[in-house]
């Protein structure tokens, strides 16, 4: 950066600083005005993508991809980012998640039969979501009350200890609850605000650009979840997140009680996982006993860090990709020349944790910042603007 | 009665006792420097007052304001209105530099007060008024904090010990690795911080340039006190400024 472009960006800031004095703010203000441009953009994302991926001519039959995939990438979308609050935010790698993500996935299951059965009534996905985060966060409070105990490695392996436990819990003593090994199978899903069925297609225009009523509800819950993610991260209080990421004891002699932060970074980001898991019970009409075990939270793990933890969209990214390899790619039988019938090799889509491997290790090796860090760096080399670690860059 | 009073403190890093029985008294308003060589026990000092932990402070008190604070938690401390601007990378790196002076304000509010049994009160200086004083620092807002030198890192450490609510800073090694120019301008920054009320602790290995701005001198060997009296008398004592200092 020159000294004459600072110059004038020092300039150009003075007149809003003269706006914010009074109250001892100068020169700090929310970085709002990003805010509309990044929701707007992510609700047109959400608009379009399931036609682009699915329903579009060429592009989706190269694609491949279909309604229902649409649908999951957004769910476990929403839980990569509100992990990412915690591991890329925060500077927490939490190795538990699939106990939120599959604790309120059974939460919500379970209270839809409960309410079937018992109260009568067909619970909509509204009220479903709501019981299954509420869940998540209680146990979210609980797990962190206790993990947070311990920092760096023990408390990974914390997360992991408890998640482990839920699993267990539910495989075998809770089994008349949670359906054990079969899974939990009794989800009774009413509609969508007691009128639509989330099966049934959207009217006109919008049934062609999003499909289902069920997606078009996954949707909105991503944009309010990035919306509510955009605002955490931007406020006083994300600021604290990332002083924490930086440097825990430096950011106590700044008086700030960094056990309490990190609670609340910690429940939050269940609170995310929650709003993903039960949007995965009412997806799916099912919930699988996997849902607790370990490798899902290794899998968050990945899709944060492939697709640029510390980013707002590069972990929903990184879920989306992973969630192509693992129900795209493993499906395609022979790799062929492109337009012909030469086979280059054989059951192709056999290897794709092999793939999917082999380009999470490129991607930590060259492109820490993960495949979003990349776009931007691109971005930035094309504009010739600063690197992200000049500027404020991805906040 | 002084602002700070350490009483015989003891403190350890796990088995090895580095403070022995140590006392000083930092006054209301004046410029206190501690010195001493590599490993004396100057940083553990500045620890054990500011309630970092490790080290533990076995035996002794630290009484600030006439309060016991000896083992109240870090954060606590600091909201009593001791700031450490501690050694090195004083700063967030990744956070730009309105954001490193924001957190001072943070820490008014709710979320981080709210159940602590302190009383939190605004007095620090303006952002406005610590741009006045850095200007530097203005210019450079919205950069990030890592991407200063080390002198504007170290204005920008004192800045925002200015903004939170400071009776008593805590310097620790503030002229290590900064240019003898740079030096100039930390020294006139301790200065008027001085002069606008704060009590300053300053922490240096380089005694010559610690004694230049102190009004009064410790000499810490061995985690014990070696000797206590006024700057002017520091420079007149060669003995122990050859033996313990090595100026």
């Amino acid at each position: 950066m020159s000294d004459e472009t600072q110059d004038a960006t020092a300039q150009g800031a003075a007149p809003s600083e003269g706006v914010a004095e009074k109250e001892g703010f100068a020169g700090y203000e929310l970085d709002t005005a990003r805010e509309p441009v990044v929701v707007g953009a992510t609700a047109l994302f959400v608009l379009v993508f399931p036609y682009v991926f699915a329903r579009m001519p060429v592009v989706s039959g190269i694609l491949q991809g279909y309604q229902g995939l649409a649908t999951l990438m957004l769910i476990w979308g929403i839980f990569a980012l509100g992990f990412d609050l915690l591991l890329g935010y925060t500077g927490l790698l939490s190795f538990g998640h699939a106990a939120f993500w599959g604790g309120s996935a059974y939460a919500a299951g379970v209270f839809s039969q409960f309410a079937a059965e018992s109260l009568g009534f067909e619970a909509g996905p509204v009220i479903i979501v709501v019981v299954g985060t509420l869940f998540a966060v209680l146990l979210a409070w609980g797990l962190g009350f206790l993990s947070l105990r311990r920092g760096g490695i023990y408390f990974s392996i914390l997360t992991l200890a408890f998640a482990q436990m839920m699993f267990y819990l539910s495989s075998a003593p809770l089994s008349g609850i949670t359906g054990g090994e079969n899974g939990f199978t009794a989800v009774t899903v009413g509609h969508l605000f007691g009128v639509f069925e989330l099966e049934s297609e959207l009217p006109s225009v919008l049934g062609t650009l999003m499909g289902t009523w069920l997606y078009a509800f996954v949707g909105l819950m991503t944009v309010v979840s990035v919306a509510v993610a955009y605002r955490i991260l931007n406020s006083p209080y994300g600021m604290v997140f990332r002083a924490i990421r930086e440097n825990e004891q430096r950011t106590e002699f700044v008086g700030l009680n960094v056990w309490r932060y990190k609670l609340m970074s910690f429940v939050i980001s269940g609170a995310f996982a929650g709003v993903a898991g039960s949007l995965f019970t009412i997806h799916g009409n099912y919930v699988p006993l996997q849902s607790l075990y370990w490798t899902e939270s290794g899998e968050i793990v990945i899709m944060a860090v492939l697709g640029g933890a510390g980013s707002l969209f590069g972990p929903m990214l990184g879920a989306g990709i992973y969630l192509y390899f693992e129900n795209i790619v493993s499906g395609v039988r022979d790799l062929t020349v492109p337009f012909t019938d030469i086979v280059l090799l054989q059951g192709f889509g056999e290897y794709w944790h092999l793939l999917l491997g082999v380009l999470f290790v490129l991607v930590v090796w060259f492109f820490p910042r993960g495949i979003w860090g990349l776009f931007q760096d691109l971005r930035n080399r094309v504009t010739g603007g600063d690197s992200a670690a000049e500027t404020g860059g991805e906040r | 009665m002084s602002l700070l009073e350490l009483d015989a403190v003891d403190a350890y890093y796990g088995e090895s006792h580095i403070l022995r029985d140590l006392s000083m008294t930092v006054e209301d308003g004046e410029i206190c420097a501690l010195l001493g060589r590599n490993g004396a026990g100057k940083t553990t000092t500045l620890r054990s007052i500011s309630g970092a932990t490790p080290p533990q402070v076995r035996d002794g008190t630290v009484r600030f304001k006439d309060e016991d604070i000896t083992g109240v938690p870090a954060e606590d401390v600091s909201a009593r209105g001791i700031s450490l601007v501690p050694e090195e990378r004083r700063v967030f790196p990744n956070l730009t530099v309105a954001e490193n002076l924001h957190l001072a304000e943070v820490v008014g509010n709710k979320s981080n007060t709210w159940g602590r049994s302190l009383t939190f009160e605004h007095k620090g200086a303006t952002t406005e008024q610590v741009y006045e004083d850095f200007p530097r620092l203005r210019e450079r807002k919205d950069q990030k904090a890592g991407t200063l030198s080390g002198g504007e890192q170290q204005m920008l450490a004192i800045a925002r010990a200015l903004k939170q609510n400071t009776d008593l800073m805590l310097l620790d090694e503030p002229y290590e690795g900064l240019a003898p120019k740079i030096i100039e301008d930390v020294e006139a920054a301790v200065h008027r911080l001085n002069e606008e009320g704060t009590t300053v602790l300053l922490v240096e290995q380089n005694a010559a340039a610690a004694i230049k701005i102190a009004d009064r001198a410790y000499v810490v060997d061995q985690g014990s006190i070696v000797f206590d009296g006024t700057a002017e008398e520091l420079r007149e004592d060669e003995e122990t400024r050859e033996r313990y200092l090595g100026v």
